[in-house]
């Protein structure tokens, strides 16, 4: 490679001396293209639960003595990763106008709220009154949860990632894009999760009352 | 396309601090590490796995093996995960979240400068590296997937004995199905589209190069499950592995079913670098009516694999669930359903089969009017010909599921729909035959190709349109007309198409030449093997024999015979092209940098291309294919009107 050079006083990219612009306009398209191909994913787990809950195969989509889950969880679920996103937003308007200090609290925040609420996951998934097994809401809610542990494992990487990063000098004012693009990424993570909570929270028993009946296979 | 320079001031630019040496980690980190902790973990977690697993080996009601599958899929997740960090693949998100970026020292150590061959065997990040790895990891796929092919036939050939265990023979159908379709997936898009797709428009990498590491070696690390799954049990339900059979089979779909996750994280990864990379990477000039026909191709079957990969990946993670902790999504007894299995397959399962075809076909547009030297018959059609595929590809997934008794209403619709995407297919054959139309054609390898695939594309695409009709279809479905049917478009237009894309692309790619006599020979025989083989099968399809079986009618014996035979042919035809390669790629002709006069700027750089691709980035002031056309900036042509000199 040669030695990158380019003209102008904008930041430049260090390993391809391009404008920090520039680059950021194609980590923003990487990222809308990431985020297409996890709401198709998210997509396939919510497809797979409304088409089990419409069809309630051999009456057996409630769970043993209709013991649903409480939905309490799932709505602070969604809260906590509302609230950190706000958060995030709210940091890269803080670096926006040169305030370095407000993205490290912002994030440092927004980090803790991540954490906290995964944790609020992992307690709900590991005190549901019914286990993975038991019947297709129960299954398709576990996968549910699990998706949203998911995202917010990963919203924790990227949260204290950006904290890690302003305090190492990488994220300025002048060159803040990584910021947007975990806002953008947390952004959609609070919809996937969101979607999920209000699919098993509000289509818990099934319109089918009429069920088809595929048998038992035990014979 | 005409290149002109774009100089820049020169000016250094400021640079993070530099962590060790350049590299970091990842100077010590390799292919061999990779083996190492990748084993290493997977051997602990099977260690420790098997003391907590249970009920370790027994079956539940739904004959599934719940603790052994668990246990064994936590073993493959483990190498997996162990090989991605052995070979480094964790350094460059770790570095990044603890702000310490790479330098540009940084950057060329993990291109592979000055790493010699070996940085072929590293998380070498240069695209023309990966584009290598690419395509000798298809190949092997291939050679494998092909070995595979040599048994099962074998198998149908010989009529009058068993050759195969009946369990074994349905692994290998399996085995063979699912190794193809990832093989042919990649095949196209991995090699030529991280190797050459770059250059072509003009860019001195992909858009994200730690990505483009990441998709190959996940590939890489997804094959061992797929591989391994023959010496435990096997994918004895073909490559769709339907449900319930899947929950019930034993522990080698789970190798199936980890590969498949895997697999389609990789082709995510990629399809994000390829379509970030041919839309924001383009050189000055490029606008998108001048954009390679390759590119546009890449992009329309990079959309498909990254919106409908999810959805196949998603029924995998599913049904491994359904495998390994028991739960519902697909075991009706307990709420389930095997439709919804069926409808999240096919999914991708459909657009699949274009995310194959339209790489090869667009890279066949893009070599022919080189050969013709005449500019493509209509790029706008062959490009709305791709748009309307990438489309209508999302609303066909239903006729591979007439006859399952889902829905037999919507059949009629989806019958209309299938019927209808023939017609943005059609496009780009007319668009291949428009072009070839007059021309005056330059006979090599590449373009012999073309014709073949032509051919290929014209009985398979006909037979298509026979079984996307319901009544046909109800006749025909899970016979040997189906399996002729898609091997003429899968093989037939998808792996000529790679061969042809291979033989024009090879003198960038290595330097050298394709010994063409050779080359020739090998495709010709395949291709010749390809027509006796299927349409032999399709003989036995319409006389009535089902697919997946070993023992069928003597009636059938003489199209299976004409089959075998043909499978032999292709085999050995497929051995001579790669010996022309493995001979050419060593000892072949030295190339120069454009050996066929091509237009577009992969053939402008030198040959081998240098690391950054371009001494500086192209501007590009004419169009791809004006072969023929007046360059309008160019001089005026005068027309000489003196007298011509008398001699006598």
């Amino acid at each position: 490679m040669t030695a990158p050079s380019v003209q102008g006083t904008e930041p430049l990219y260090p390993t391809t001396g391009e404008p920090v612009s520039v680059n950021a306009g194609r980590n923003r398209l990487g990222i809308w293209l990431c985020i297409v191909s996890d709401a198709t994913g998210t997509l396939a787990l919510l497809v797979a639960y409304s088409y089990l809950w419409s069809l309630n195969v051999n009456d057996a989509w409630a769970p043993p003595k209709n013991a649903w889950a409480s939905p309490l969880p799932f709505w602070l679920i969604v809260l906590g990763t509302l609230i950190a996103t706000l958060l995030m937003w709210w940091g890269l308007r803080s670096i926006s106008t040169g305030r370095r200090g407000g993205l490290i609290l912002a994030a440092g925040l927004s980090a803790l709220i991540v954490v906290l609420t995964l944790i609020g996951q992992i307690v709900q998934l590991s005190t549901f009154p019914f286990g993975p097994s038991d019947g297709a809401y129960a299954s398709a809610t576990f996968w549910l949860c699990l998706a949203a542990a998911f995202h917010l494992f990963t919203l924790f990487f990227l949260t204290t990632a950006i904290v890690g990063r302003t305090r190492a000098g990488r994220i300025a004012p002048d060159n803040h894009s990584h910021v947007r693009l975990v806002a953008m990424y947390m952004t959609w993570a609070t919809i996937a999760i969101f979607l999920g909570a209000l699919f098993a929270t509000t289509m818990t028993v099934s319109p089918n009352d009429n069920s088809p009946t595929f048998g038992t296979f035990s014979e | 396309m005409s290149a002109t320079a774009v100089v820049h001031e020169t000016r250094d630019v400021p640079q993070p601090r530099q962590h060790g040496k350049p590299g970091g980690f990842l100077r010590h980190t390799s292919i061999v590490t990779g083996l190492v902790s990748g084993i290493v973990l997977a051997v602990v977690t099977y260690a420790i796995g098997s003391h907590f697993f249970v009920p370790w080996g027994t079956q539940n009601a739904d004959f599934t093996q719940v603790g052994l599958n668990a246990l064994i899929a936590a073993t493959y997740f483990a190498w997996v995960i162990g090989f991605m960090a052995g070979i480094g693949a964790l350094a460059g998100p770790i570095r990044w979240a603890l702000g310490h970026d790479l330098t540009h020292d940084d950057a060329e150590y993990m291109a592979g400068k000055g790493q010699g061959k070996w940085r072929y065997w590293k998380y070498t990040t240069d695209h023309k590296v990966v584009g290598i790895q690419y395509l000798v990891m298809s190949m092997v796929l291939l050679g494998f997937g092909g070995f595979l092919a040599m048994l099962i036939r074998t198998e149908l050939g010989a009529t009058w004995t068993e050759v195969f265990d009946p369990n074994f023979y349905n692994s290998i159908i399996g085995t063979h199905g699912i190794v193809m379709i990832i093989a042919l997936i990649i095949v196209v898009t991995g090699p030529f589209g991280n190797f050459i797709l770059p250059i072509m428009i003009g860019a001195r990498d992909m858009a994200f190069p730690r990505l483009n590491a990441l998709s190959f070696w996940l590939l890489f690390a997804a094959v061992p499950p797929l591989a391994s799954n023959l010496l435990l049990g096997g994918i004895r339900d073909g490559w769709t592995v339907y449900q319930p059979l899947g929950t019930q089979a034993p522990i080698g779909m789970v190798g199936y079913q980890v590969t498949i996750i895997i697999f389609a994280f990789s082709t995510g990864v990629a399809s994000v670098n390829l379509i970030t990379t041919s839309v924001t990477m383009r050189a000055r000039g490029m606008t998108w009516n001048r954009v390679p026909v390759f590119v546009i191709g890449v992009i329309a079957s990079s959309i498909m694999g990254l919106v409908w990969f999810p959805m196949f990946q998603y029924s995998q993670i599913l049904a491994l669930s359904d495998k390994v902790i028991n739960t519902s999504f697909y075991n009706p007894v307990h709420g389930g359903s095997v439709w919804l299995y069926e409808n999240l397959f096919w999914l991708l399962g459909h657009p699949e089969v274009y995310v194959v075809i339209i790489p090869g076909t667009a890279a066949l547009m893009e070599l022919m009017v080189v050969f013709l030297r005449k500019p493509l018959f209509s790029y706008k059609v062959a490009v709305a010909g791709f748009a309307g595929v990438v489309a209508i590809s999302s609303i066909v997934w239903v006729h591979h599921m007439y006859m399952t008794g889902w829905a037999p209403s919507s059949g009629y619709p989806f019958m209309l729909s299938t019927e209808l995407i023939s017609i943005p297919f059609g496009f780009l054959v007319l668009v291949m035959l428009g072009t070839l139309w007059r021309g005056k054609p330059w006979t090599r390898l590449p373009m012999m190709c073309v014709y073949a695939v032509i051919w290929d594309k014209v009985v398979g695409g006909i037979t298509g349109v026979y079984l996307s009709d319901v009544p046909v279809d109800q006749y025909m479905h899970g016979s040997m007309f189906v399996v002729a049917h898609f091997h003429y478009m899968l093989m037939g237009a998808g792996l000529f198409a790679a061969i042809g894309a291979t033989a024009y692309w090879f003198p960038k790619m290595t330097g050298r030449m394709l010994n063409e006599r050779v080359a020739s020979t090998g495709f010709w025989t395949a291709f010749f093997g390809f027509q006796l083989t299927f349409m032999s099968m399709f003989v036995a399809g319409l006389q009535g024999m089902p697919r997946r079986v070993l023992q069928f009618d003597n009636a059938f014996n003489i199209s299976n015979w004409l089959s075998t035979i043909g499978a032999y042919i292709i085999g050995i035809g497929m051995l001579i092209f790669l010996y022309a390669i493995i001979t050419s790629w060593r000892h072949g002709t030295i190339a120069s940098s454009n050996p066929w006069g091509g237009k577009t700027l992969e053939w402008q750089t030198e040959t081998p291309v240098p690391l950054e691709n371009f001494p500086v980035l192209p501007v590009v002031t004419g169009d791809p294919y004006d072969y023929g056309v007046p360059d309008p900036y160019g001089p005026i042509p005068v027309e000489d009107t003196r007298e011509p000199a008398v001699t006598r």
